[in-house]
């Protein structure tokens, strides 16, 4: 049986790829943080007490900033598989804290990749590892569409710290013979979004204004372009990289770019809402450095894994919107039926306006 | 109309301070290292989520500190952020020591950048005095610290009485002894013996696994704790204090009383787990509160069997939550 170790299990990427290792029979361990309430409700509904026979999901407090820590924890789970999804990742808010994300995000990975180095050297035993990269990293972009030799030109603390991480992986990879990959993700949501991301923001305003409970949804630049992804579906591009024969980088993206705006029509509009009426704007969302443009070319992803999104933009936008207004406890005003398998909206509630 | 930042609010003595500040009429700014991950359940059930405002920031972190403390412009400040947990900093030694002395630094730094008349509490432990065999430990009891947990928050003690002599900062450290209520997580001692015995008593056919139960602690209701904190604020000179109850019990006693409490005898649901010992233990500790007493007026009400029963009667929600992982 295999075991992955994920650090960063309790956010939106964690909980989806801890589901498809779980079916794939892996055991799985994660890193949590320490916090005085409990911030592990996107497991939660796999998670099993640990004493119990069969059990394959356990947690370990660990921390990307306590390096002796993810040393200990990697000697004691053995993993064969680590993918590093922990930090933070949050850009607006990557400017407000550069120091500490630069912290967990660069040296958070570097600190894994010493970790394995010396276990490796020392065992014998392989550690795949997988880096989550971002599309953030071509901030100002060189080229259209981004593919794996597009320059970087990074516009934020997190893209900053994003790209010293690429490196190093590479560097590890190249230097010391590790199994290490780059997944450069383009966007990607999900019901499981946190609500302070924009597309979260969006459908989860949506279903308020449906319940009656939210009249306006301040926004910063609509004009910025993105490509959207499933996160379901990227988690399976991550777990396909540590499976090929040789290791690699790969830009995991739907290859179609969409407008704020664009979302807005489509989320809006799929319950009869015009945008215009309710969205106003505020200074405070902008960034200090705005990315205008990101589209991917995920060619490669699909010609080396066979890997491709199993879903549309539109279809993403009604699934978020679907879960978010069965959250709040709304049917849909049009009587639609859901657009995929129902999913579960996370909520952890919007925590006064004064949040980022 | 006076405005307080509380640091860690997400935490028991976070969540208890902020209902007390608020009903002295503050306006209550908290932060957690993420806003938007933390569930502030804590302050949720004590039914004041919605009259705080919340901030994300990294005390580890000197922009995010500088930047929240200029947003919030706050007349007092309470650090009570940090990993708290002594057991726990065995395990997380660096981040324990980062989140405790690196952030208190950050915080005095970040006054004293601002030149603002800001009062710092910071929360102080009395695990800096390690054993205390013999005398209760007051003020002028050296510092004998046994855990990483205990090596910070002497650091971070150091710090503060630095800064209010170096500086003019009006910077307070309390030394609280132990103090515990019903919203503990569960891999703290006391409330994982509340909620296995209430489980125990409620049917469950589980075993109780405890470490060393001859340790001897003084055990506070947190609610009166966070009094004093406030009280140091509001005296005319910075200064530190010992703030317990001056009692020491065993950790057996507080099992005893707890099962008694529910009717059931302790010995039989409990087994002693040497593998639950700390690599290093404190074995008793007690404190002398007659500073606090003399000087605030703060005297606690309640003491060990006090604690317990109100633990008890709040039930516990979270019983069986899954928030004791391998750390149980």
């Amino acid at each position: 049986m295999k075991r992955a170790l994920v650090t960063g299990i309790t956010g939106q990427d964690g909980s989806y790829l801890s589901e498809l290792l779980l079916d794939k029979g892996y055991e799985v361990h994660g890193v949590i943080r320490r916090t005085s309430t409990f911030n592990t409700d996107r497991i939660d509904h796999i998670y099993e007490d640990p004493h119990k026979a069969g059990a394959k999901l356990f947690l370990h407090y660990g921390d990307l900033t306590d390096g002796t820590t993810l040393r200990r924890i990697l000697e004691e789970v053995q993993p064969n598989e680590i993918y590093n999804l922990g930090a933070q990742s949050h850009v607006r808010v990557s400017f407000d804290s550069p120091e500490y994300t630069a912290d967990a995000v660069g040296m958070g990975t570097l600190r894994l990749l010493e970790a394995i180095r010396d276990y490796q050297a020392r065992t014998s035993n392989e550690v795949r590892f997988y880096q989550a990269g971002s599309s953030e990293m071509f901030g100002l972009v060189q080229a259209v569409p981004q593919s794996e030799t597009t320059p970087f030109y990074p516009r934020s603390p997190y893209a900053c710290a994003k790209v010293y991480a690429h490196w190093q992986t590479i560097n590890y990879r190249e230097s010391y013979d590790l199994f290490a990959c780059n997944g450069i993700l383009f966007n990607h949501e999900s019901p499981r979004r946190g609500e302070t991301f924009v597309t979260r923001k969006i459908t989860r305003a949506v279903a308020r204004i449906l319940a009656g409970t939210q009249q306006k949804l301040y926004m910063g630049n609509l004009d910025a372009k993105r490509d959207w992804g499933y996160a379901k579906d990227y988690v399976r591009a991550m777990w396909l990289m540590l499976q090929q024969d040789q290791p690699d980088d790969y830009v995991v993206a739907t290859g179609e770019t969409h407008s704020i705006r664009e979302f807005l029509d489509i989320a809006f509009g799929y319950v009869n809402l015009d945008w215009h009426q309710y969205v106003a704007f505020d200074d405070r969302y902008l960034r200090p450095t705005e990315v205008d443009l990101l589209i991917g070319d995920p060619a490669k992803a699909k010609t080396q894994l066979g890997w491709q999104p199993s879903v549309t933009f539109e279809q993403l936008v009604k699934l978020m919107i679907d879960a978010d207004i069965r959250a709040v406890g709304q049917t849909h005003p049009n009587g639609q039926q859901p657009v995929l398998a129902a999913e579960d909206a996370i909520i952890r509630q919007m925590v006064g306006a004064s949040l980022v | 109309m006076k405005t307080a930042l509380i640091c860690g609010i997400s935490g028991q003595d976070g969540a208890y301070l902020a209902q007390l500040l608020l009903e002295k009429g503050y306006t209550v700014c908290g932060t957690s290292r993420d806003a938007q991950m933390s569930s502030f359940s804590s302050l949720k059930r004590l039914g004041i989520y919605n009259q705080v405002k919340l901030e994300s920031m990294a005390l580890t972190d000197f922009r995010s500190v500088l930047q929240v403390l200029t947003k919030v412009d706050p007349d007092e400040i309470y650090n009570l952020a940090g990993q708290s947990s002594v057991g726990l900093s065995f395990e997380l030694p660096v981040e324990t020591l980062e989140s405790i002395a690196t952030g208190t630094l950050n915080l005095l730094e970040a006054i004293r950048f601002l030149a603002k008349p800001i009062k710092l509490y910071n929360a102080g432990s009395s695990e800096c005095f390690g054993n205390t065999n013999g005398e209760p430990a007051d003020e002028q009891t050296p510092f004998r610290p046994r855990s990483p947990y205990g090596v910070a928050k002497a650091t971070a003690f150091w710090e503060v009485a630095n800064y209010r002599e170096a500086y003019g900062i009006f910077a307070a450290s309390g030394i609280l002894f132990n103090h515990e209520s019903p919203l503990r997580p569960q891999r703290f001692v006391t409330q994982k013996i509340i909620a296995t015995a209430q489980r125990i008593a409620a049917g469950s056919r589980e075993i109780l696994r405890l470490g060393n139960t001859a340790i001897q602690r003084d055990w506070g209701w947190a609610p009166e704790y966070v009094e004093a904190m406030y009280l140091m604020l509001q005296q005319p000179q910075p200064d530190d204090y010992v703030i317990a109850t001056g009692q020491a019990f065993a950790l057996q006693d507080f099992v005893a009383q707890a099962f008694a409490s529910l009717d059931l005898d302790w010995q039989a649901h409990v087994v002693i787990d040497q593998s639950l010992y700390r690599p290093t233990e404190i074995a008793h500790s007690q404190g002398n509160p007659a500073k606090a007493k003399r000087q605030l007026g703060w005297k606690a009400q309640f003491a060990m069997p006090d604690v317990v029963r109100h633990m008890v009667a709040a039930g516990n929600k979270d019983a069986g939550a899954t928030d004791s992982f391998k750390f149980s």
